[in-house]
């Protein structure tokens, strides 16, 4: 009764982490860092602990606007948890920096010098070309390589909640063992993912697109190209690597190919971000995982925490909304507003009432002053 | 520790060549047809050139299919 209740809950908290890294645009495959042998019977447990760790670190990095990868959010806080839970000889250190540490530090890399060369080339190309031609066919172009990152992601992001939770339901002895994920799990994974980029993409895209450089088509183009054959390439290879920072690295490396004022201090926010994230989502998950190891009352503590921590850190995103509508307005994302919303987001839904509340106020002031 | 260095060489490699080829097809193709609606608007022949562009861009399309061929494995 207590393991269906854990599974179940596993399953569900791994679906919200997948609508979280749908808000972020990451991407790993579940390579195995964590010896799981020796934990069987706790694994669902650790599990929850972990997702829970790599949850609240991605919206925390979200509410920030800073691209972090779930990809690390979700090793961290496994590995976090793990450690506190089963002791820090589980862990396979070795896995962990060849598969995860340097991957995340040379594709970038690749990424950006591909994409840094990739538009050169096409400015040089297109040189003689009307601006007025070449601006409309990369449109196209960049609509096409935007929609082949997302196929890039979706292989390798998917796969990721799909694994954690049909790894829960094969060590509880729900499914037996060497089968596929169930299509169930498979088509709750994809909406649950899709469902996130929709609702909670915009304070990244602002970030990304406006942040760190302004783009121009051909530059969006060449980008998008390069983080596709870098995803696509690697993962392909066996190395799972995060969405993010492929994407981050091509569009930096875009605007210098371009020869564009690059925005410095936004890049090396989103840097200290990454290095934070393996560390900060693993020390999430080991206190998880302190919580979880305590059975059914332990659980359903670290599900209130959970919850509460989601709410406080949605109503805080609140008060400055990124959407559709004001996504390109601005470079930054701000989250403890200082400065009035109509300098930052002026087509925020909200001003139309604030601008009617400040009327009244006004009226109420010269009453004051007639009286 | 066992580090792949081989295996990274050839994601470099594979990642920005595939990027350059991509990119300058699709260069290419806005560059002729560009051209040729100049030539047009001119009332000049662009035929030729058109056609040059447009097999730039269904090259384009056939490098991105080949990616996704070798990567899916059911297709093999």
């Amino acid at each position: 009764m207590s393991l269906l209740f854990v599974v179940i809950t596993v399953i569900v908290v791994a679906l919200i982490f997948d609508f979280t890294n749908g808000f972020h645009d990451s991407a790993n495959a579940m390579a195995g860092p964590i010896a799981t042998g020796a934990l069987k019977p706790r694994t669902a447990a650790i599990v929850l602990a972990g997702l829970v760790g790599a949850i609240v670190w991605n919206l925390l990095t979200w509410l920030l606007g800073l691209p972090s990868s779930s990809s690390h959010a979700l090793f961290g806080g496994l590995i976090g948890a793990v450690m506190v839970g089963a002791g820090l000889a589980s862990v396979n250190y070795s896995v962990i920096v060849s598969k995860v540490l340097l991957p995340a530090i040379v594709a970038p890399l690749v990424a950006g010098f591909a994409a840094a060369a990739a538009t050169a080339l096409a400015y040089r190309i297109t040189k003689r070309t009307p601006s007025k031609h070449s601006e409309s066919g990369f449109k196209y172009g960049q609509a096409f390589t935007a929609s082949m990152v997302a196929l890039a992601h979706g292989t390798s992001d998917g796969q990721k909640t799909m694994g954690v939770i049909t790894l829960v339901l094969i060590v509880s002895g729900f499914q037996a063992s060497g089968t596929g994920p169930q299509p169930w799990v498979v088509l709750a994974a994809g909406l649950a993912i899709g469902l996130g980029t929709y609702s909670g993409g915009w304070r990244i895209m602002r970030t990304l697109g406006k942040g760190i450089v302004e783009i121009e088509t051909p530059q969006g183009a060449a980008s998008g190209a390069a983080t596709t054959a870098t995803i696509l390439a690697s993962a392909h290879l066996g190395f799972g690597l995060s969405t993010t920072q492929v994407a981050s690295g091509s569009i930096l490396g875009s605007g210098l190919g371009r020869g564009a004022t690059i925005r410095w201090g936004v890049a090396r926010r989103m840097a200290v971000a990454w290095l934070l994230t393996l560390p900060g989502a693993a020390i999430v998950g080991g206190l998880s995982a302190l919580l979880a190891d305590h059975g059914v009352a332990g659980v359903i503590a670290l599900l209130a925490l959970l919850a509460v921590a989601c709410t406080v850190i949605w109503r805080i995103s609140r008060r400055n909304q990124i959407t559709m509508d004001n996504v390109t307005d601005a470079a930054d994302v701000v989250v403890l507003a200082t400065v009035p919303p109509s300098d930052t987001y002026p087509n925020d839904p909200r001003l139309a009432a604030q601008a009617g509340r400040q009327k009244a106020k006004s009226k109420r002031k010269k009453y004051k002053s007639a009286a | 520790m066992k580090i792949d260095w081989a295996a990274l060489g050839i994601v470099a490699i594979v990642s920005i060549v595939a990027t350059l080829v991509f990119v300058a097809l699709l260069s290419g193709g806005i560059r002729y047809i560009s051209q040729a609606t100049v030539a047009a608007n001119q009332s000049h022949s662009s035929v030729g050139v058109r056609t040059v562009g447009y097999a730039f861009i269904g090259l384009a399309g056939l490098v991105v299919l080949f990616g996704i061929w070798l990567i899916v494995p059911q297709l093999h």
